[in-house]
C-alpha cells in the first residue's frame, strides 16, 4: 500500500475503511493465563483451608493465603512483560482490565468491611460474598469478549452463592469456592487458551 | 446533492488505512500498523507524521528494553475528521 498517488473513489474509501477495521478487529488477545493461574491457586488454597479447618481444627486456616502475594507479584512481573510485546491495545483489552481492576478493589473492600462492621461469625458470611464477587468480572468479561463458557461460569458463581446460604456447617461452605473455581476460571481458562491458540497459530 | 469536499489528509490510501485501524483500537504500535497496511516503514512513517501535524493522532516515541518503540493513537480532532470524512462520502454515494 505504498502508491500515494492513487486517487481513490468513494467506494474504493468505504471498502478500504471496512477492510482496515475488520483487520483491527481479528486478533483474539486473550490466552487464558491469568485465569488459569489464579483459578489453581484459589482452588488449592481453599481447599487446604478446607482440609485445614476440617480435619486439623487449625486456628491458622486462613494463611495459606498469603501465597496469594507471591501470585500477585509474578502477577505483575508477568503483565510488563506482556505488555511490552502486546503491539496492539484495543478497546477491549482495555475495558476488561478495569472491569479485574474493579473486583481487586471490591473484593478489597469487601473484606475490610465484614472485618470492620460485622461481629459474631462474620467468617460464616465470607464464601457467599466472595462467590456472589467472584461472578462479576467473570460474567462481564464473558459478555465483552463473547465467550459462552465465561458467561455461564460467572452464572455458576452466582448459583453457588445462593446455595451456600442454605449449608448450615459454614465449614462445607469452603468447599464451594473450589468448585467455582472450576467452573468459572479453570474451565474457561483452559478453553481460552485453546482459542487463543486455535486463532493465533 | 451537494458534493462535499472530502478531506485532503484523509483521503489518500494509506492515511485513511492508518486512521481506519487506529479509530477501531486505543492504540497501536508502528509495527502493527505496518503489518496490516503492508506499507513500507519510510512510507508509513512519512504519512504517520502528516496525520500527527494535522492532529489527528498522537506519536508517543520510547525506548523498552533498549528497542525503540512507537505507538500510535488516535486524538479526539482524528474522530471528528474521521467522522465527518465519512459523512461527505455518503453524499457521493446516495446518487
Amino acid at each position: 500500500m505504498d502508491n500515494n498517488d492513487v486517487v481513490l473513489t468513494p467506494q474504493e474509501s468505504l471498502q478500504l475503511i471496512e477492510s482496515m477495521i475488520n483487520r483491527a478487529k481479528d486478533k483474539f488477545a486473550e490466552n487464558g493465563q491469568l485465569y488459569l493461574l489464579w483459578g489453581w491457586m484459589v482452588f488449592a488454597c481453599s481447599l487446604l483451608q478446607f482440609i485445614l479447618l476440617h480435619f486439623f481444627h487449625s486456628p491458622y486456616h486462613y494463611t495459606v493465603w498469603m501465597l496469594s502475594w507471591v501470585l500477585a507479584v509474578y502477577q505483575i512481573w508477568y503483565m510488563r512483560k506482556t505488555k511490552g510485546k502486546q503491539k496492539v491495545r484495543t478497546y477491549t483489552d482495555y475495558i476488561i482490565s478495569y472491569v479485574w481492576l474493579t473486583f481487586i478493589i471490591v473484593i478489597f473492600l469487601i473484606a475490610y468491611l465484614i472485618g470492620r462492621l460485622t461481629t459474631g461469625e462474620y467468617y460464616s458470611h465470607i464464601n457467599p460474598i466472595v462467590l456472589a464477587m467472584y461472578g462479576m468480572p467473570v460474567f462481564l468479561s464473558g459478555i465483552i469478549l463473547r465467550f459462552r463458557p465465561l458467561i455461564i461460569g460467572g452464572i455458576g458463581c452466582w448459583i453457588l452463592c445462593i446455595l451456600t446460604t442454605f449449608i448450615t456447617n459454614y465449614e462445607y461452605q469452603f468447599l464451594m469456592i473450589p468448585l467455582a473455581m472450576i467452573i468459572a476460571w479453570i474451565i474457561p481458562g483452559y478453553l481460552l487458551r485453546a482459542r487463543y491458540k486455535e486463532e493465533n497459530s | 446533492m451537494v458534493f462535499k469536499e472530502l478531506d485532503p489528509i484523509l483521503h489518500s490510501q494509506l492515511r485513511l488505512a492508518v486512521i481506519s485501524l487506529l479509530i477501531s483500537v486505543k492504540e497501536a504500535e508502528f509495527t502493527f500498523i505496518k503489518e496490516k497496511t503492508n506499507a513500507s516503514a519510510g512510507n508509513l512513517s512519512v504519512q504517520v507524521n502528516k496525520l500527527k501535524e494535522a492532529g489527528y493522532i498522537d506519536v508517543v516515541k520510547q525506548f523498552k528494553d533498549n528497542y525503540p518503540q512507537t505507538t500510535c493513537k488516535i486524538t479526539p480532532a482524528g474522530v471528528t475528521a474521521f467522522e465527518k470524512y465519512v459523512k461527505n462520502l455518503q453524499t457521493y454515494l446516495h446518487r
